[in-house]
């Protein structure tokens, strides 16, 4: 366990050196949300509606970190480790794939972390944003999300030829997910075709979820959105640490 | 354990190409093994092959009487490995990379004490990429020793190294050598390979033209330089 969080926290510094992920997933969720929150400030979300137009989008705000953390973070760190032939080194020591994969995504998750406690202290502070669902359920549905989506990052990350590679691949999945899922345009506002073929998309059940617990909206079916996530998840972490490519 | 590295009929081709051809090794344990050839002759692809970061066509290796590939975690807690091209995470500093290197393993050696051994225990504080080629070098060396290591590997081990810091290089090996450690080392300074190892193999495009002892080399080709013994046996020898 000692060994997990000397390496998790040399990681962390030598990420946070780098700054990419710092803007990405801590500062552009709080100035997305910021933003929302002079545009719309405490108006409802729709007349009559019982929570305001933040709290609906404070979900949505979370899920810009988890994307810019799993889709873009994770599998190029990985991905860059390999080319600088890093990972080279680890495989002649006693490390496994589970281990390196597990550092960084506990080191995601960290990023994941501050952005919502910011995001919620931001929210809570200016906008007088509530919790209206069970702080459990909403946690839960934030962490299955989180997971999820960094599973999708390692198994890119894990078995990418390259940063090159990783970087298209992590594009192609990032850009789409953070526009269509419904971090940044709502779901609903989409036609009806389209918002089948994005429901397909692990965060867009994510999104879904963190916004119906935040709300305390009582959702139908709340066991399709668990099943694709932990499917996902299962599946993506499988194949990164079975398909591993050391170099 | 007789044998620390035992490698049988050990070949490799690239793209057809073959690199390796039914190479046979074995190394005492507390000895010093120099594998030593032209550049291109084969030394990396060995080492590669042995450590099993790179996968031969054929042949058997045992490293401290175990299969690498099956046992790999628990080989490479006694194993150190100091690669020919140095690698590091970019902003990564001096003593970052000692310690998450120290904290892989369970019986790590004092780091810092190596940094100072080996002459950049002022540089602790400093990024790895701010160090010159030869405080690297140096650096590559103390974390392939952090292991604690029964056995390590040092693919050329003194390549921009000044001759004063040579000399401090290989008295720490010897010392290390006298506690039982077992080294394998490629180089390309014949000083070097006559004042520390104790068997060599010479390669020559991928097969082995000589194995024995520096003497027996000299004496092999009546030579009373090791070097002229080298050159001659890894046909090398220039016209003059």
């Amino acid at each position: 366990m000692k060994r997990f969080f000397i390496f998790l926290k040399t990681e962390l510094k030598l990420s946070i050196r780098d700054m990419n992920m710092v803007i990405f997933a801590v500062l552009m969720p709080l100035a997305i949300f910021i933003i929302l929150g002079i545009i719309y400030g405490t108006q409802p979300a729709f007349e009559g509606a019982s929570y305001t137009f933040l709290e609906q989008s404070f979900g949505a705000a979370c899920a810009v970190s988890i994307c810019a953390s799993g889709l873009m973070g994770l599998p190029l760190a990985v991905s860059d480790c390999r080319e600088r032939k890093v990972l080279k080194r680890f495989r002649v020591t006693p490390v496994s794939p589970a281990f390196i994969l597990g550092v960084e995504l506990a080191m995601y998750m960290v990023y994941c972390t501050v952005s919502l406690v910011s995001l919620a202290a931001v929210a809570a502070l200016f906008w007088h944003v509530r919790l209206q669902g069970s702080l459990l359920a909403f946690l839960g549905s934030w962490l299955l999300t989180m997971v999820s989506t960094l599973s999708i990052g390692m198994m890119v990350g894990g078995i990418a030829k390259n940063s090159k590679q990783a970087g298209v691949i992590a594009s192609v999945l990032y850009f789409p997910m953070l526009i269509f899922s419904g971090t940044t345009l709502p779901v609903e506002v989409m036609p009806q075709a389209m918002q089948k073929l994005v429901s397909l998309f692990p965060l867009t059940q994510g999104i879904t979820l963190m916004k119906n617990t935040f709300l305390g909206i009582a959702q139908g079916n709340i066991l399709l959105p668990v099943c694709v996530m932990l499917a996902v998840t299962a599946v993506c972490t499988a194949i990164a640490i079975h398909f591993f490519r050391w170099e | 354990m007789t044998e620390a590295v035992s490698v049988q009929n050990l070949c490799k081709s690239y793209h057809g190409k073959q690199v390796l051809n039914d190479l046979n090794l074995s190394v005492k344990p507390g000895t010093v093994f120099g594998l030593l050839g032209a550049n291109g002759a084969g030394k990396s692809t060995t080492i590669e092959c042995i450590l099993g970061t790179k996968k031969p066509d054929c042949g058997t290796i045992t490293l401290l009487g175990q299969n690498p590939e099956r046992n790999r975690r628990e080989l490479f807690q006694k194993i150190g490995v100091q690669f020919q091209e140095g690698d590091y995470q970019q902003e990564i500093k001096v003593w970052e990379l000692c310690e998450e290197t120290a904290c892989l393993y369970q019986n790590p050696a004092d780091w810092q004490k190596l940094c100072v051994q080996f002459g950049i225990g002022d540089k602790l504080k400093q990024p790895v990429k701010s160090l010159s080629g030869g405080e690297r070098q140096r650096l590559f060396i103390v974390l392939a020793l952090i292991p604690n290591p029964e056995l390590v590997f040092l693919d050329e081990l003194t390549t921009g190294l000044d001759a004063k810091a040579r000399r401090g290089v290989w008295k720490t090996l010897e010392q290390l050598k006298t506690q039982g450690l077992t080294i394998f080392l490629t180089s390309h300074f014949m000083d070097e390979v006559e004042a520390l190892c104790d068997e060599i193999c010479i390669l020559k495009k991928g097969s082995p033209v000589f194995f024995g002892t520096v003497e027996q080399a000299k004496q092999q080709c009546g030579c009373q330089r090791f070097e002229d013994a080298y050159l001659m046996l890894s046909d090398e020898e220039v016209e003059a």
